[in-house]
C-alpha cells in the first residue's frame, strides 16, 4: 500500500518536474526569440542575411520545386479519376489550385524546409557552440544572437513563403501537364475555372499567412535547438532530430488550428 | 596608471548542479602583471575564467573588473566591457567559416571603422608576431592544434585589449612554439602593459613568466604568492603540486573502493556495470 502510494507520488513529481522543465524551456525560447529578432540590422547585418538567404532559401529551391511538381502531377491524376466519374473533369484546375494554395503548398514546403534547412541550421549552430565559436564571439564583444542567430532566423522567415509560392506555381504547372497535356482536359476550362474560383485574399492570402506562421515556427525551433543544445556530438545529433520532429508536429498541429480559423468558420 | 587591482574576486561561490566548484574564493589580480592561476585538473580553472568573462554567473560573491561588477552589468554594458578583454581558448575556437586572416581581422572589422588597408597591416603585424603570416590564407581546418592556438592569440590581441585571459596556453605545443608562446606572453605583457591571467598546470613555463601565483584546489585558494615564495612553501599540498610529486595529500585516483575488492568482484555491481 505504502509503496503503491509512493510510486504514484513519484510519478506525479516526475510529471510536475517535466511540466516545469517544459515551461522553463518555452520561456527561454521566448526570450531567445525576442533578443534575436528585435533590433535594426546594420549594413553588415544585411550582408549576413543575404548570405543566409542563399544557404537557407536558394539551396532549398531544388527539393521544394521538384516536390511541388510531383505533388501537382499526382493531384491532377487522382483528381481526374474521381471527377471524370461525375463528368466534372473541367473543374480539375480549380481542385488542383485550391488544394495546393490552401493546404499542400504551405504544409509540404514547411515540412521539406524543416528537413532540409532546419536540420542544417541546428547542426551548424550546434557545432559552433560545441567548438566554442559562440563563446569566443561573446568574448570578442559580439553578441552571437545578433550576429549568428538573427540573420538565420530572418532568412528562414522570409525564404519559406517565397519557396511556398514556387511550390504552388510548379504544382499547378505539374497538374496542367498531367490533366491537360496527358489526360486531355480542355485547357481553357483548366485555367478559367481556376481563375474564377480562386480568391486572392481568402485562398492565396490565407495560404501565405499559414506559410509565414510555419516559417517563423520552424526557423525558431531550428535555431533555438542549435543554440540550446548540450555541446557534444550526441547532443548535436539529438537536437537535429528534435528540430525535425518538433517542427513537423508544430506545422501539422498549427495547420489544423489555422485551417479551422480561416475556413472552418471559427 | 592607477595602482588599483584590475580584477577583484570576492567570496565567490559557484555550483554545477549539486557539485560545489568554488567555495569562498578571494583573489586580487594586479594591473599590468602576469598572474597565474594553477591547480590540478578539474579544479575549475577554466570555469573561473568564464566567471571573470561573465559567461557564467556565480551563486554568490562578486567579480569586479576595473571597478565594474561583471554580473550586475546589462547585456550591452557587458559586451562593451568585453571589448577591453581578449581570451585565448584552449581549443583556439577559431571561426570555421573564415580563413586565418579574416579570423584575426574579425574584431577589427566589427569594432572599428578602419580602412581595409589599415586592417590588413594590423592583421599582418599580429600574424607576424605569432609567426603565421605565411599561413594567412589557410582555413582553421588546415591548421594543427598548436598553430590554431597561435592564430587565436593573434586574434585575442587584435584590438590591443587591457586584459588577456589565457586558458591553458601551453597544452599541445611543441617545444619550439612553447618557447615562443612563453616569450610572447611575457613580451606582450611588458610592451603593452597588459594585465594577463594565465590558467595552466604547466609548472615550469608558468613559473617562468608569472609575477604572482594563485594555487586552487578543493574549491579554494590554498596558497598564493610570488613564484619564489611558493617554491619554498611547506604546505604538503602546495609542495606536491609545485614539485610534481605523485604521492601526497592530493590523490591521483578518483575516489573508489579498494582496488583488490573491485578486482575480486566484492563490490556491489552498479547498474552501469
Amino acid at each position: 500500500m505504502q509503496s503503491k502510494f509512493s510510486n504514484s507520488a513519484a510519478r506525479i513529481t516526475r510529471l510536475g518536474r517535466r511540466g516545469c522543465d517544459l515551461m522553463e524551456a518555452l520561456g527561454r525560447a521566448g526570450v531567445f526569440l525576442f533578443q534575436s529578432a528585435i533590433g535594426v540590422p546594420s549594413r553588415e547585418g544585411w550582408r549576413l542575411w543575404l548570405h543566409q538567404m542563399h544557404f537557407v532559401g536558394v539551396l532549398s529551391l531544388a527539393i521544394v520545386l521538384v516536390s511541388g511538381l510531383f505533388i501537382g502531377m499526382v493531384l491532377a491524376l487522382q483528381g481526374y479519376t474521381i471527377l471524370v466519374d461525375f463528368g466534372a473533369e473541367q473543374a480539375l484546375g480549380q481542385m488542383v489550385a485550391l488544394s495546393l494554395l490552401r493546404e499542400l503548398a504551405p504544409v509540404v514546403a514547411a515540412l521539406l524546409f524543416a528537413g532540409r534547412a532546419g536540420s542544417a541550421l541546428t547542426a551548424e549552430i550546434g557545432l559552433m557552440k560545441a567548438t566554442e565559436q559562440l563563446t569566443s564571439m561573446e568574448m570578442i564583444g559580439v553578441d552571437p544572437l545578433r550576429r549568428v542567430v538573427a540573420p538565420r532566423l530572418w532568412a528562414g522567415f522570409v525564404s519559406l513563403p517565397i519557396l511556398t509560392v514556387g511550390f504552388s506555381v510548379v504544382g499547378i504547372w505539374g497538374g496542367y501537364l498531367v490533366g491537360v497535356e496527358w489526360l486531355g482536359v480542355f485547357e481553357g476550362s483548366y485555367w478559367s475555372n481556376m481563375q474564377a474560383n480562386v480568391a486572392f485574399i481568402s485562398d492565396i492570402g490565407n495560404g501565405m499567412i499559414k506559410s509565414a506562421v510555419f516559417a517563423l515556427v520552424v526557423t525558431w525551433i531550428a535555431v533555438f535547438q542549435g543554440y540550446d543544445l548540450v555541446p557534444t556530438s550526441e547532443g548535436i545529433s539529438r537536437a537535429t532530430t528534435r528540430t525535425v520532429v518538433y517542427s513537423s508536429l508544430a506545422v501539422l498541429g498549427l495547420d489544423f488550428v489555422l485551417t479551422a480559423m480561416m475556413f472552418g468558420g471559427l | 596608471m592607477t595602482d588599483a587591482p584590475f580584477i577583484e574576486i570576492e567570496d565567490l561561490y559557484f555550483f554545477r548542479g549539486d557539485h560545489e566548484i568554488f567555495r569562498g574564493v578571494n583573489m586580487t589580480i594586479p594591473r599590468g602583471k602576469v598572474t597565474a592561476i594553477m591547480g590540478p585538473s578539474g579544479t575549475g580553472k577554466t570555469t573561473l575564467l568564464k566567471l571573470i568573462g561573465g559567461q557564467l554567473t556565480p551563486e554568490s560573491g562578486r567579480i569586479l573588473i576595473d571597478g565594474q561588477d561583471v554580473h550586475r552589468l546589462s547585456r550591452k554594458a557587458l559586451f562593451t566591457l568585453r571589448k577591453r578583454m581578449g581570451m585565448l581558448f584552449q581549443s583556439g575556437a577559431l571561426f570555421s567559416d573564415l580563413d586565418v586572416f579574416e579570423n584575426v581581422a574579425f574584431p577589427l572589422r566589427v569594432h572599428t571603422d578602419l580602412p581595409d588597408t589599415m586592417v590588413r597591416d594590423l592583421v599582418l603585424l599580429k600574424l607576424q608576431a605569432v609567426g603565421l603570416r605565411g599561413a594567412r590564407h589557410l582555413t582553421p581546418a588546415e591548421l594543427s592544434g598548436g598553430m590554431a592556438r597561435r592564430v587565436a592569440l593573434a586574434r585575442a590581441v587584435a584590438l590591443d585589449p587591457e586584459l588577456i585571459l589565457y586558458d591553458e596556453p601551453f597544452v599541445g605545443q611543441d617545444p619550439i612554439s612553447m618557447g615562443v608562446l612563453v616569450q610572447l606572453i611575457k613580451r606582450l605583457n611588458q610592451a603593452l602593459q597588459l594585465t594577463s591571467v594565465v590558467v595552466s598546470h604547466d609548472i615550469k613555463e608558468t613559473l617562468s613568466i608569472a609575477d604572482y601565483l594563485y594555487l586552487i584546489a578543493d574549491g579554494q585558494v590554498i596558497a598564493h604568492g610570488t613564484p619564489q615564495t611558493l617554491d619554498i612553501n611547506q604546505d604538503p599540498r602546495v609542495s606536491q603540486f609545485i614539485h610534481g610529486e605523485p604521492d601526497g595529500p592530493v590523490p591521483f585516483h578518483y575516489p573508489a573502493e579498494a582496488f583488490y575488492r573491485d578486482i575480486l568482484g566484492e563490490t556491489p555491481v552498479t547498474q552501469k556495470d
